[in-house]
């Protein structure tokens, strides 16, 4: 029974995500585009877990002991409104929306062959899913930092039905007794220890497996929520699914859905989402967007400290976008003065988000060759990026690819540059932070590749026939 | 979606375009026909190509790896524990290791064992050792029956405190008549216990290779603590990484395919770019089935461990099950209100463990450092949880408790078992 109302009350955060961006996109031309329903219920369901945390941050502060009635039943009735909003503003769509979705999924309206190959790599990605489902149902609490610093917090949290304070060690040992705590990390935020507050509460009991049922559920919204994006992106329906097969077949990925409680998957999707929900603001300047763009953002800057430097990286790239002609200069100025501004941080030694700055440069290439290329971590996602970079490179800065060049620029600018002037350099060296960090900006990784694969394709289509008059098909070329 | 193919091709555009231009059904009919004969004969060739390529990269590998006979007479010599002599250092056997736990008062250890190999019919020797220090200072020693009285030498390079295969050339020129001892030199002190399994005298022929490549790929990679952090993919030490390997193939089909192209215009219909994306869709697809396997023989692994257990089961199960242990009971003694405690432990797991495990009680445990506050800081009311901590002593008669040189503080023994105990300070 309490794991029935386990996965009820997840479901009903999905559900009051998936209502939230219905609701925004009620009147946009996005709900009856393709891939709709995967983006809706994907995006809406991390709309909704960060909504569930921001409730119960509220619940907390005005002093609401934690509850399933305290803090399910506000989100019930908030689904209700939203949906029943949704479909009044626009039931036809909607409806056909939900009609067509079981029909979609099994791959309705491809040719017969592409139909089995998509019918294949479905059961293939379940297969996955359900590997990782059973081991996230079956293991305790594993990775160290899970019970060292994020479920340190919502154990307490859960008993308490409260917010109460982490403070460092020393506040500790000078508060009076029992008012504040503290464990490894007490500064992180609260963001993710609080979805396993709300899955303990609603097992009634602290269990060290079931309370990281988000982490699984994460992966498979995210996996909806990608296909979704790519649909958007004018991808055909199987190259979607290949790429999000590519996005969810990362062993690092798998590996964080299955010895669930960082929150490093949490940072990747909620980051790669905002990414593709600012350039579709861009492209379309329609509100919703910009809505859900910003609270995708927002939900990055609380996840992990580090996010606000992920969100502000997005933003050369959106300048591209909305500013295409002078975009790319100012993208390059603003590469200029960010390099030459972190040249002279790093000779104050100043420490930033944890991170001591040091000028002297010594890239740990060993370690950086044995986490992307020799093992088994990414499978041949940096050997697709190199491909793609040293083959369609005179395409990356086109205008349907350069923003996506320019966030990728920035993002892994950014790493090597924590790797080889911070004190991160030791933890790629020893391969226990290199790949974590690295798997916030996989996933936008994976969409660039195939993006600039695109554009390098639909040039030498050009090249060799260019007077042909025949449509671009669908699919992995862009439409004309 | 409409009809058309997700793949770009000539072949199929050419039928499209048929179509298009509102020629006849059967004239269109002809063209997908011939389009679906030539998407399969591209298929077909892209496969062959693909084996092609990767038999050539074995056997380039093979050639520039293989140090003697590619077909080699001589099967591989093997000697477990129980034939190793510790000469120099302290250990036992124990479950089929030699575990050496210190070396001999010059600060060397030395493994030996007595064998009688053709040294022409063997070029490699892996010690299988675990629980060095990356700068160990390691070397594989022998003597041979051309000169009794010589000892021959080769450094042994340690990754991930495990010793690599040593390969032993032609110019190793000590290497010849009969081997009648080998012998593993560890210089230096050991900060843990080393343990030696065996030996394995290789012949390092074609198939053996091979076979330890495949080994190493498909090895069983278990969750461990570093896997949050990295997956290796198999086993840890790879003298071929797997993805590099797949990489290098499809790169040179693709590389092939563009110079075919260019002399033979027609040797492929399908786009380059087509073919370049199937090939790589492909390699990740093998990278995947491995990882998948894996993934399903970890779960096999987890369903063994807890499939069934209730979540303290699960506890008892883990490796925590003596910490969990005594936790269980510390925990029937503490109060039922949370209360301040204090952890000490000598090993950040155990400390940051027991943390875990003892909220909503307000936990002090100190990450990453085994040093406690001064027992002045503490409040009366406060607990303290010990757990396989040195330098902590209690005077029973006087109720004093003290640790690391600090002044002494009124404390009650509330619970003691072997290496652990639980305190309330007065």
């Amino acid at each position: 029974m309490d794991i029935f109302t386990l996965w009820l009350g997840w479901v009903l955060v999905g559900a009051c995500g998936a209502a939230i961006v219905a609701l925004a996109y009620a009147r946009s031309a996005l709900i009856a585009g393709e891939g709709a329903p995967a983006f809706v219920v994907g995006c809406g369901w991390f709309v909704g877990q960060f909504a569930l945390t921001l409730w119960m941050r509220a619940q907390s502060a005005v002093g609401v002991p934690f509850g399933v009635a305290s803090i399910g039943l506000p989100l019930l009735a908030v689904t209700a409104l939203t949906a029943w909003l949704a479909l009044r503003r626009n039931r036809g769509s909607i409806v056909a929306l939900l009609r067509d979705a079981p029909r979609r999924f099994l791959g309705a309206g491809l040719v017969r062959r592409q139909r089995a190959l998509w019918l294949a790599l479905v059961a293939w990605i379940g297969i996955r899913l359900a590997l990782l489902l059973l081991e996230v149902l079956r293991r305790p609490l594993y990775p160290w930092d899970a019970w060292t610093q994020w479920a340190t917090k919502a154990r307490v949290w859960f008993e308490l039905r409260r917010m109460a304070p982490f403070v460092p060690l020393s506040d500790w040992l000078a508060a009076p007794a029992g008012s504040v705590y503290v464990d490894a990390a007490p500064h992180y935020p609260a963001t993710v220890p609080l979805t396993q507050t709300w899955s303990a509460t609603l097992l009634g009991r602290w269990d060290d497996a079931l309370v990281n049922l988000p982490w699984w559920l994460s992966g498979v919204a995210f996996g909806l929520a990608l296909y979704g994006c790519l649909r958007q992106l004018r991808f055909g329906a199987l190259a979607a699914l290949a790429g999000t097969w590519l996005v969810l077949s990362l062993p690092i990925l798998d590996t964080h859905v299955a010895l669930a409680g960082y929150a490093d998957l949490a940072m990747a999707a909620y980051l790669t989402l905002a990414a593709l929900s600012w350039l579709r603001f861009v492209q379309t300047r329609e509100w919703p967007d910009l809505a859900i763009a910003c609270v995708l953002s927002a939900a990055c800057v609380t996840i992990k400290n580090p996010g606000i430097v992920w969100v502000a990286m997005l933003v050369p790239g959106i300048v591209t976008a909305w500013l295409p002609r002078r975009g790319r200069m100012l993208a390059a100025v603003a590469f200029a003065v960010a390099a030459a501004a972190a040249l002279v941080l790093t000779e104050t030694s100043v420490t930033i988000l944890g991170y001591r700055l040091q000028l002297d440069y010594d890239m740990p290439w060993r370690g950086l060759f044995d986490a992307y290329l020799a093992y088994a971590n990414w499978h041949l996602l940096f050997y697709g990026a190199l491909a793609v970079t040293a083959l369609g490179w005179r395409r990356l800065l086109q205008p349907e690819v350069a923003p996506f060049t320019i966030i990728v620029a920035f993002g892994v600018a950014f790493l090597l540059f924590g790797f080889a002037f911070t004190n991160a350099r030791i933890w790629v060296e020893d391969q226990s932070t290199v790949n974590r960090a690295t798997l916030h900006l996989a996933p936008l990784i994976v969409v660039w590749m195939m993006m600039a694969f695109r554009a390098w394709a639909e040039g030498l289509r050009n090249l060799d026939s260019p007077g042909d008059a025949v449509a671009p098909r669908e699919g992995m070329m862009p439409p004309a | 979606m409409n009809h058309r193919d997700a793949i770009d091709d000539a072949a199929t555009g050419a039928a499209d375009a048929a179509a298009a231009a509102g020629a006849t059904p059967a004239a269109a009919h002809q063209a997908s026909a011939a389009a679906e004969t030539h998407r399969r004969r591209d298929a077909w060739r892209v496969a062959v190509l693909f084996a092609v390529v990767l038999v050539a990269c074995v056997g380039a590998y093979l050639a520039v790896t293989l140090p003697g006979a590619w077909f080699p007479g001589a099967s591989p010599a093997a000697w477990g524990a129980k034939e190793l002599v510790l000469a120099r250092g302290t250990g036992r056997v124990q479950g089929g290791e030699l575990i050496v736990s210190a070396p001999d008062a010059s600060g060397v250890t030395l493994i030996t064992v007595t064998s009688n190999l053709r040294a022409s019919d063997y070029h490699g020797v892996a010690w299988v050792v675990a629980g060095l220090r990356e700068d160990a200072e390691v070397r594989l020693l022998w003597r041979t029956d051309v000169q009794p009285g010589k000892l021959n030498l080769l450094p042994v390079r340690v990754e991930s405190g495990r010793t690599l295969l040593i390969v032993i050339t032609p110019k190793d020129q000590g290497w010849i008549g009969h081997v009648t001892g080998l012998a593993l030199a560890i210089q230096g002190p050991l900060p843990q216990p080393v343990t030696v399994r065996g030996v394995i005298a290789k012949p390092m022929g074609a198939w053996e290779t091979l076979a330890d490549r495949f080994r190493e790929w498909f090895a069983f990679e278990a969750w461990n603590g570093a896997s949050i952090n990295t997956v290796v993919g198999g086993a840890e030490n790879q003298d071929v990484p797997m993805p590099a390997a797949l990489a290098a193939v499809v790169a040179i089909c693709v590389g092939i395919i563009l110079l075919l192209r260019r002399w033979r215009p027609r040797a492929f219909v399908a786009a380059v770019p087509t073919i370049a994306v199937a090939l790589f869709i492909a390699a990740w697809l093998l990278l995947d089935v491995r990882w998948t396997w894996n993934l399903a023989r970890q779960e096999r692994a987890t369903a063994l461990q807890y499939a069934g257990k209730t979540p303290h089961e699960k506890l008892l199960a883990s490796s925590d099950a003596p910490l969990v242990a005594f936790l269980d009971k510390a925990r029937a003694v503490l109060p039922s209100t949370p209360v301040r405690v204090l952890v000490a432990a000598n090993a950040d797991y155990f400390r940051e463990r027991a943390a875990y495990h003892l909220y909503p009680h307000s936990v002090y445990a100190r990450p990453r450092s085994n040093e406690l506050p001064d027992p002045a800081t503490l409040r009366a009311g406060d607990w303290v949880l010990v757990y396989q901590r040195l330098g902590i002593q209690f005077d029973r008669q006087h109720g004093k408790l003290r640790w690391d040189g600090h002044a002494p503080r009124d404390a009650e023994l509330k619970l003691v078992e072997p290496g652990a105990a639980l305190f309330v300070i007065r």
